[in-house]
């Protein structure tokens, strides 16, 4: 558990220089193009290994807590020999590094190791993978969706009632912790009305036997992000207010709804884009809480136990996709930003 | 790491002690189950929740099962030689009976006649031999079938399977109850998923944890009633205690006081206690240091108060205990009177043994299982309203068994098969008993456990088991104030569920819904 969460927030720092607008506009397109690309690499490189030190330092922080998949996979009875034995077979009596060192160098061939119990690790997350993918989407689509109407909302009626109530409920929201939200969501939606199941139960497909069953997850997931994500929405339209171009569409006496939607917003999705990408790292985090809470059969269920089991390649294996997943939103994330940065120009 | 830890029955492969020699009985093997309800009925699908984590899923019969539902499903797919059970504590299975030689090593089991896999083939002693000898030879198979070498698990015929133990043992049978699991001769590891078994239920499909399992229809223990069995798995009791509230499943295995708390308050629900589930005793290291002196350990022992402990630590859902490990057993003293708090005579053994009521004495605990580190806490102030300063330090697990565990001073334990006070002796108190935690020598003791297990005659057995549990209550390392209940919350219509402690409760093949 926290173990992604540090990950989610190295992974989530974006960097300003890519943010940078594109060369001046009078340079020939092909160079333009081709600089673009290079630079698209050098953050890829950079991301890569980012991505590449967080899963150094997840290898070292299980080594540093007390316990090893050995020990965590024991019987009770187990006596130190058959115990030494284990470590043998699982290869942990090996220097830290060259573990590393050979589950880095398989990982580019689609090997994720195989954990403690003797499971591949890619089979044990084929299943859980893509239903975290498809709760975080979810939220992630919810959170985007919820936080541009509210914030736009709230910046077409500055300091008038609709805002204050917005702003207060955005705070409210993302100030809730995951687990207590959750716990109410369950006890009214499901428990005092019955309108919702309270728990996922998989079927043999190994996904939510039904839809229904995704509601209450997405929403704990979506509602504190869409709290942050609002008041980030509201304050770069109010940044962009202030600029010429909007001010300009204001006097010549645009409707407000086409200066917010038209003028206002477009200077603001650089803002905008970084505050959702950053999300997608607590999407993904909270996804750990969350899905334990619902019983969703996805990936927070299986890091939450394998760091318990003390369990490094199945700990690593999950942090690598979930941080290939971040670290994709953030490069879109920038893309969106280098565009719509130049369209400005 | 948590769930494992319970597991501890497996690992010893949860012995008794009550059995006697040459013990033949029959029948399915079926535990008394909890009747309220007019006669069985066949059909329907019983919706079964039991704890699990995804990362720790194994398919072995013979693996290291931390999971719960992996256990459930294990148990109903395939059956073990011998089964828990109420009065004696063990009952037939796939072994429909069996008989020691004289000198208590030699033990053969014959095999139950019709027993079929679910592939339509018969059940020989090739096939348990080489399952037997699977166990055996695991890594943890020292510790499930103590005493028994691989090579000396052989066959008799078709029918009959002889275990031949280094030393005498009146309890072997036990030891087969619970990870015996009998899969066809030379399955392969990588078959293991889909290997036919023998027990009551088929498997319909299995995927990360979660599994559906029908009727067998020719099983040879008697007719099943349930269509159907499906199990989830649940990370955590809150999860599956929500999932029962709300109607998603109808039997909550293994779910705990707090759901039972608000099951209590509804009319579709009934919580079933399943009595001397867990013991979670205090451990006094009796070798050296200040808890050597036996008058300390009585003194900790008479301060205690049970009463509140068993209220306060287990919400009530539990019963007082009198320092004798293994309640559960048939054979369970019961006359030996109740210990009960007295701080007069605990301050004047401790002025005898001339203990330090200066210092302040660390007693180490985790969160392992729920009421563990309440039990602590809640002893320490019972300790100093008798002068004695205990200072309770939570240790995370992973350290706590690494560090603490059999080497502390003063220290929690738990242990969850009880009803065998000569299976928990032979683990925990015997002089070089693998997992002494109390680092216990006692002559007198050793001598009584002998007797106990290896005395020619059931007389002589009896009186002898007899005095090792009047030594546990005297002097041993271990302060065992209480027995938390199992509980497990089924909606009103789930009927026959079983009522033993432990493992005990993956015993559905009587279940039927109303």
């Amino acid at each position: 558990m926290a173990a992604l969460t540090p990950g989610a927030a190295a992974a989530g720092s974006t960097d300003p220089a890519t943010a940078s607008p594109p060369g001046p506009a009078r340079a020939h397109s092909a160079h333009r193009a081709g600089r673009a690309a290079l630079r698209a690499g050098a953050v890829l490189l950079r991301r890569t290994l980012v991505l590449a030190a967080l899963l150094a330092v997840v290898f070292t922080a299980v080594e540093i807590l007390p316990g090893d998949a050995a020990t965590a996979t024991a019987d009770r009875g187990d006596s130190a020999a058959a115990i030494a034995a284990r470590r043998e077979h699982l290869g942990l009596d090996r220097p830290l590094w060259e573990r590393f060192t050979d589950w880095m160098t398989a990982l580019p061939t689609g090997d994720l190791g195989t954990s403690a119990r003797g499971e591949k690790v890619a089979d044990l997350l084929r299943d859980p993978f893509p239903n975290t993918l498809a709760l975080a989407g979810a939220a992630f689509v919810l959170t985007v969706a919820a936080s541009l109407a509210l914030g736009c909302l709230a910046a077409a009626r500055p300091g008038r009632r609709t805002d204050r109530v917005i702003g207060h409920t955005a705070t409210t929201a993302f100030a809730i912790p995951d687990f207590v939200l959750a716990t109410g969501l369950v006890l009214v939606l499901s428990l005092w009305t019955g309108w919702l199941p309270a728990v996922t139960v998989a079927d043999a497909s190994g996904k939510p036997a039904e839809w229904t069953m995704m509601i209450m997850p997405v929403l704990a997931l979506a509602i504190p992000q869409t709290g942050w994500n609002t008041r980030i929405v509201r304050a770069a339209l109010t940044d962009q207010a202030d600029a010429p171009h909007v001010e300009a569409a204001r006097l010549d006496g645009l409707s407000t709804t086409r200066v917010l939607l038209r003028h206002a917003l477009p200077g603001a999705l650089p803002v905008i884009a970084t505050g959702i990408a950053t999300s997608t790292g607590m999407l993904l985090g909270g996804a750990v809480v969350v899905e334990t809470l619902f019983n969703h059969p996805g990936m927070g269920t299986v890091l939450a136990g394998a760091v318990a089991g003390r369990d490094t390649t199945l700990i690593a294996g999950s942090v690598a996709l979930a941080g290939a997943a971040i670290t994709l939103v953030l490069l879109a994330a920038d893309l969106v930003r280098a565009k719509t940065a130049g369209a400005g120009r | 790491m948590y769930v494992n830890r319970r597991q501890l029955l497996i690992a010893g492969g949860g012995l008794g002690a009550a059995t006697l020699v040459g013990c033949s009985s029959r029948g399915g093997g079926a535990p008394a189950p909890q009747s309220t309800g007019g006669s069985p009925k066949r059909g329907g699908t019983l919706r079964v929740g039991a704890l699990g984590r995804a990362g720790a899923i194994t398919r072995d019969p013979h693996g290291t099962q931390s999971n719960e539902s992996d256990y459930l499903v294990l148990s109903l797919v395939f059956d073990t030689l011998t089964v828990p059970a109420g009065k004696p504590n063990t009952a037939p299975r796939l072994a429909a009976s069996w008989e020691a030689g004289p000198d208590l090593r030699t033990w053969r089991f014959k095999i139950a006649p019709g027993a079929l896999f679910h592939d339509g083939g018969p059940v020989t002693a090739a096939d348990v031999v080489w399952s037997l000898r699977r166990l055996r030879n695991t890594k943890s198979g020292a510790s499930r079938l103590p005493g028994v070498q691989a090579d000396n698990i052989t066959a008799d015929g078709d029918g009959t399977v002889v275990l031949v133990s280094d030393y005498p043992n009146a309890e072997l049978p036990l030891l087969t109850r619970l990870s015996s699991f009998v899969l066809k001769k030379d399955t392969p590891d990588n078959a293991l998923d889909k290997a036919p078994g023998t027990g009551p239920f088929k498997l319909d499909w299995y995927r990360n944890g979660n599994a559906r399992l029908v009727r067998n229809e020719k099983w040879y223990g008697g007719e099943v009633l349930l269509d159907a069995v499906e199990i989830t798995m649940f990370e955590t009791a809150q999860a599956m205690s929500n999932a029962i509230l709300a109607g998603q499943i109808d039997l909550a295995s293994n779910v705990g006081p707090v759901a039972a708390r608000t099951a209590e308050t509804r009319k579709d629900l009934r919580v079933v206690r399943r009595a001397d589930d867990m013991a979670m005793p205090i451990v006094m290291r009796a070798k050296d240091g200040p808890f050597a002196d036996p008058r300390v350990r009585e003194a900790l022992r008479l301060v205690v108060d049970r009463d509140a402990m068993v209220k306060q630590v287990l919400s009530g859902y539990g019963t007082v205990a009198n320092d004798i490990m293994g309640t559960g057993d048939p054979r369970y003293a019961r006359d030996i009177p109740q210990r009960v708090r007295n701080l007069a005579r605990a301050g004047q053994l401790l002025t005898e043994a001339n203990f330090d009521l200066g210092k302040t004495y660390d007693l180490i605990t985790t969160e392992d299982i729920a009421g563990l580190a309440e039990s602590a806490t809640l002893f320490a102030n019972h300790a100093r309203e008798a002068g004695i300063r205990i200072n309770v330090v939570k240790q995370e697990s992973g350290k706590f068994w690494d560090e603490t565990w059999q080497k502390g001073t003063l220290y929690t334990t738990y242990w969850g098969t009880n009803d065998s006070v000569l299976f928990l002796g032979s683990k925990l108190m015997v002089g070089d008993a693998g997992q002494n935690e109390a680092r216990f020598a006692d002559p007198a003791f050793d001598d009584a456990y002998r007797r106990a297990v290896g005395a020619a005659d059931e007389a002589g057995r009896a009186a002898a088991l007899v005095e090792v549990q009047k030594i546990q209550h005297e002097r041993s390392g271990y302060l065992l104030w209480g027995m938390a209940d199992g509980i497990d919350v089924a909606t009103a219509k789930v009927q026959g569920l079983p009522t033993l402690a432990g493992y005990g409760r993956v015993q559905l093949q009587s279940t039927w819904l109303r």
